[in-house]
Order: structure tokens, then sequence, then C-alpha cells
């Protein structure tokens, strides 16, 4: 047994080194909805770990190296620039070839300056607040495009903020380092942001696939999709803002995987590939700078003017509104006045008197049916004549020949007995079935209107001690 | 008797190194894998500085152990910086660094036609391996290429030829 372990130490130390890391990768595989093993972005603490450790390790060279840069370059510079002096000082071939590196090195620093001075526009102009950050590092494989700042955590960066350049989105932060951050760019497999298409206004998910291009995965085949549209952010990932420019439709192809879906392969507005300079968009509140707050000052102002004029507009609206005739019987006569009315109070309009406004309040005239029933809705109605235009029971109305007029049995109201209607009968001669007991329509003084028809509604029963009109129009 | 010869020669022929060398070496493969792409290009990534490394070291320790662990090390240490799955690159040069060395014990391997060619078949491998992973065990798509694939195995084949020569000088001598 300890002969077979000696012989095969070899290769049992490959299986468990094998073993244990397949087992690593399992732990990082999760299982799809669609019921896929596929590869978990998202980091356990363990896996964290090991990507710490391995940036703490290479992170410091590469920044070492991208500091020293400038200053290396202008030492070799300098070096090769003294041995042409001095070799070739009189020669006019080291002189072009001085030249030709001066104006090598000038031509580098005028497109480092020009690309400096065009993010430094855009950061100032941008609405949100940005951090310049330079990228040091690439994840050294083609299959993985991750890239490597030299802001992290000391700078205020947390994951998952967006990555651009004033040409368009970059990608977002995926792990922050102490004085490092990791960049997971757009075109990476595990990539994922909300894009919009500009002309159709279509959503998708735009992510890399594995060839490092850019595609909006997910799409129902649509014929109007066309290369060349634009596409921007469509800000509901809550990473990118919305509305940044991503790029444009390059083709579409089917996707393979799922008839009748489409993928959109996109040509991105930013240079992925060649990355020097990027901002990290570090919060999300507007910024304003001081011609945008004006203009939004002389805004709102404008839209204060702009309310005024509106409230004009309906003042004159109402205005007009009341002078125009309406319904509107100008002979009806004017209630009097609630006695009752607590003083102070604000005076209703009386019913077909004159208003504030110089018009007249209107009370509208109901023509009373040809042919009364129970389910005539204008008997309803006339029983029940608007409020405003009822006398008040308690005033001095009360007391004249309200007796003459049955009221509908009210509870709690005072009425005098010799108004009390009797029992409603079952059948009366004028109507088929039994009606419930309404009030007539009285006018002002309390009297029925002698001029008026005589209600539909009348309660069968014993007829009033004044006769009232029965005459049907 | 014959395996303790073979033993014996085996044991003089294993070149040893400073510890340091070790470390130091590992981290500048790390770091110009990282770092040259920014120079050249990342579509032009044709080399692999850590798989050149772990095949190096596995063939002048002729132990597949060190070979295995160094390898093992590396790819893992690669994966970390890919932000991808952590053991792609790591079960890649654990094979890579085995069969390196169990290759090493056979063959001479001084010989610059051999780490020439080993460095070539064992790229062409690590591709594979890397293929395999992605597409059966995480379920992700892979941008295999046969040419890219090519000129990788290429690029550490040249690479080989001037990096071995470079590290032969910090071996110790007993």
């Amino acid at each position: 047994m300890e002969s077979f372990f000696v012989r095969y130490r070899n290769l049992l130390v490959l299986l468990a080194l094998l073993l244990a890391q397949i087992i690593g990768l399992a732990m990082q595989v999760r299982r799809t909805p669609a019921g896929q093993m596929t590869f978990d972005a998202g980091d356990g603490s363990g896996v964290r770990l090991i990507r710490l450790w391995a940036n703490a390790v290479v992170s410091p060279p590469e920044r070492a190296l991208q500091t020293s840069k400038t200053q290396t370059g202008g030492f070799w510079s300098n070096y090769f620039d003294l041995i042409h002096v001095r070799k070739e000082n009189k020669d006019l071939q080291a002189t072009i070839d001085r030249l030709r590196l001066e104006q090598a090195s000038l031509l580098e620093d005028a497109r480092q300056g020009q690309r400096l001075q065009a993010m430094n526009n855009f950061q100032q102009k941008y609405l949100y607040k940005t951090l310049a950050a330079q990228v040091i590092g690439t994840s050294g494989s083609d299959q993985s495009r991750v890239f490597y700042i030299d802001k992290g955590k000391s700078d205020g960066l947390v994951r998952d903020m967006a990555v651009i350049t004033a040409d368009g989105i970059v990608g977002k932060v995926r792990e922050v380092f102490p004085g490092t951050s990791q960049v997971l760019g757009i075109n990476d497999q595990s990539s994922g942001a909300g894009v919009i298409l500009e002309t159709t206004r279509i959503r998708g998910i735009l992510r890399g696939n594995a060839f490092g291009q850019p595609q909006i995965v997910g799409l129902l085949a649509d014929q109007r999709i066309k290369p060349g549209e634009k596409v921007f952010t469509a800000g509901g990932d809550q990473i990118f803002p919305r509305g940044l420019p991503v790029g444009e439709v390059q083709k579409v192809v089917p996707d393979p995987d799922r008839d009748g879906f489409i993928e959109v392969v996109i040509k991105p507005s930013a240079h992925i590939d060649s990355l020097d300079e990027v901002l990290v968009i570090t919060a999300m509140e507007t910024r304003f700078s001081p011609d945008q707050l004006k203009d939004l000052a002389t805004s709102v102002d404008l839209k204060g003017a702009e309310a005024a004029a509106i409230e004009d507009q309906k003042k004159a609206a109402q205005m007009m509104e009341d002078r125009l005739p309406g319904l509107t019987d100008p002979n009806a006569p004017v209630p009097a006045p609630n006695p009752n009315a607590p003083p102070g109070s604000a005076p209703t309009p009386p019913a077909n008197g004159p208003t504030p406004y110089g018009g007249t309040a209107v009370v509208p005239k109901i023509l009373p049916a040809q042919h009364p029933d129970r389910f005539t809705p204008s008997s309803g109605n006339l029983a029940t004549p608007p409020k405003s235009a009822q006398p008040d029971q308690t005033g001095p109305a009360a007391g004249k020949p309200a007796s003459a007029t049955p009221a509908a049995p009210k509870p709690g109201s005072a009425k005098p007995d010799s108004a009390k209607p009797p029992a409603p009968k079952p059948a009366t001669p004028n109507s088929a079935g039994p009606k419930p007991p309404v009030k007539k329509p009285t006018d002002a003084n309390g009297s029925a209107p002698a001029t008026k028809a005589p209600s539909p509604a009348t309660p069968p029963g014993p007829k009033p001690q004044t006769p009232q009109p029965q005459e049907r129009p | 008797m014959a395996v303790k010869m073979a033993n014996s020669r085996r044991d003089l022929e294993i070149h040893r190194y400073p510890v340091p060398v070790y470390l130091l070496v590992m981290l500048i493969a790390l770091v110009l894998q990282a770092l040259l792409p920014r120079v050249l290009g990342p579509r032009h990534i044709w080399y692999d500085f850590p798989l050149v490394i772990t095949i190096y070291f596995a063939l002048a320790r002729r132990s597949p152990i060190g070979g295995m662990v160094i390898g093992g090390v590396m790819g893992i240490f690669q994966d970390a910086l890919t932000g991808h799955a952590i053991g792609v690159f790591g079960i890649a040069k654990t094979i890579s660094g085995y069969l390196a060395a169990s290759v090493g014990v056979r063959i001479d391997v001084q010989n610059t036609i051999i780490r020439v060619v080993l460095n070539f078949s064992l790229t062409v491998l690590c591709s594979a391996i890397d293929l395999v992973i992605h597409r059966v065990l995480l379920g992700m798509e892979y941008g295999w290429n046969w040419r890219n694939t090519l000129f990788q195995a290429v690029g550490n084949s040249v690479l080989a030829l001037f990096v071995f020569p470079l590290l032969d000088r910090f071996q110790t001598r007993d």
C-alpha cells in the first residue's frame, strides 16, 4: 500500500490538485432560470480574497511602472540625446534622429494633452460628479475584458460605479482595492448594461460576446433595427445614467440559441481597446455649473410668469362664464334671506336672483312629464326640488298655509299636525300603485306654485283642505 | 538498481534556483502579462509569460509536484486578474507543469528544438483545456480561433528561445 502511494505520488498529487480546482470552479457556477449551468459573476468571499491577493501582488509594480513611465522616458530620451550629441555632434543624421525623437515625443505629448483637455472639458460640463483615472493594466487574457485603474477605495470609489469617457460608456467598477480598482468592460461576457435604441426605442441588455464585441441580447426579431442606429444607456440598471452614448448598431445576427431572437452587435463609441484615461462617475447627484444654474433660475422665473398668466386666464374664463346666458329664470321670485343663517357666513346666492357677478342664479325649470308614473325620472326631480329653492320650514314661511302642502314625513323635523298626511292608501284613481309620500314643491313662501303643473308624485290619500290645482299641461 | 541509477542521474541534472528568483520571476511574468497588452494591444496577446515560466521551472526542476504547484499558483493568480472563474488557467497550467516535468525526466531539455516543440504543444494543450473548461464546466462561450492559438503557440515558442537561456543564468551550482 505504501509503495502504491510512493509509486503514484505525482499522479495522485495531480489528481488532488485538479479535483480541488474543479471543486472550486463548481462553487462558482450557478444554475440559470433556463436550467443551464453558467459562471456566476458575483464572487464569493473566498474568490474575492484570491482576487485581492493577486491584485496586491500585481498592481504595485504596474502602478510603479505607470508612474515612472514619463520620468523613465525622459531619462532614456536624454541619455540617447547625449550619446548622439557626443558621437555625432556634427553629423546631420544625428540631428535629424534627435529631431525625430523629439517630434515623436512632442506629438505624443500633444495627443495626451488633447485627450486630457477633451476629458477635462467633458468633466466640467457633465452633470454628474466624476473622477478621472488612468488605466494601469489589463487582465492579460484575450478572453477577459477587464482592466485596472489607478484609483481605488482611498479615492472614494465603490463597486458598480460607472466608468465612462467623453465618447461613451466603458464599463463599471467590479472590484475596489485600496489604491486601484478593477473595471469590467462592457464587452466582457459577464457584464451587463441597460441600453435603448435611439430611433426604435427598443430596450435591451448589453453584454459582450466571446470575441469581445458588445451586443444587445434577448431581443425579438425586429426589421426596424438597422445598422447605424445609435444606442444609448437606458438608465434602468442603476449604474449608468440615462442617455450616455454606447455606440451604434453594427450588424444584426440571429440568436443561435433561440429561434425568433436576434443579437444586435454594437460598435462602441468609446475606444475600449485603447483606453488611457477614463472617468468614474462617483455621484449621481446632478452638479450644475454657474451658467446652468443661471439658466435654471431663468426657467423658474419664466415658469412663474406662465403660472400667473394661466391664473389670469382662469379668472377671465370665470368672469366670462358668469356673464354668458345660461339656464336662468329671470322671473323667478327672489327667496327670502335666511334669518337663521349664522352671522358672517357667506351669503348664499338667492335662487333666481342676481349673483354678485351681475348674473342671475340658476334654478332649472323642469317640465313635468306628459304621463307621469313612478318610473319617470322627472317626477322624482319635481318631488324633490333643489335645496336652495326650498323655503326654510323653520322660517317665517313655516307659519303660512303649510297645512295645505302635504309634506313628506321627515323624522325629527317639526311640522304642524295638520300637515301630516295620513297613511298612504294602496291605490288611487290617478296612480296605479302605491307611491311614497313625497314633498310637494313649494315656492319661496312655502305655498305650492299656482301656475306650475301639479306634481305627478302627489301622494295618494285624503285631499288637503286647500284644493290644489291638478292641471295637466 | 536501474531505478536507483535513474534517480541519481536525475538528481544530478536537477537545476536549482534561489527562492527569490522563483518569486521574482513569477511576479515579473504576471506583471508583464498584464502590462504588455496595453503596449501591444489587447487583440495581439500572442504570448503567455506564466505558461512559459511554468514550463521552464518544471523542466529545470524535473519535479512534477513542483511543476504542478508553480503552474497552479501562476494560473490561479492569472485567473484572479481576469475577473472570470478562478481555476480555469489554474487547471490548465497545473496539467502543463505536470506534463513538462514528466517529459523533462525522460528527455534532454537543454535541446532547443525540444524546448520549442514542448512550448508549442503545451500552449495548444492549454488552449484546448481552456476551451473545455469554459464550454463544458462553466457553460460559457469561448471565442476560440485556431489562428490565435497557432500564433500564441508560435509566440510562446519564440519567447522560450529568449527566456530559457536568460533564466539558465540564475541556476545555482551545487
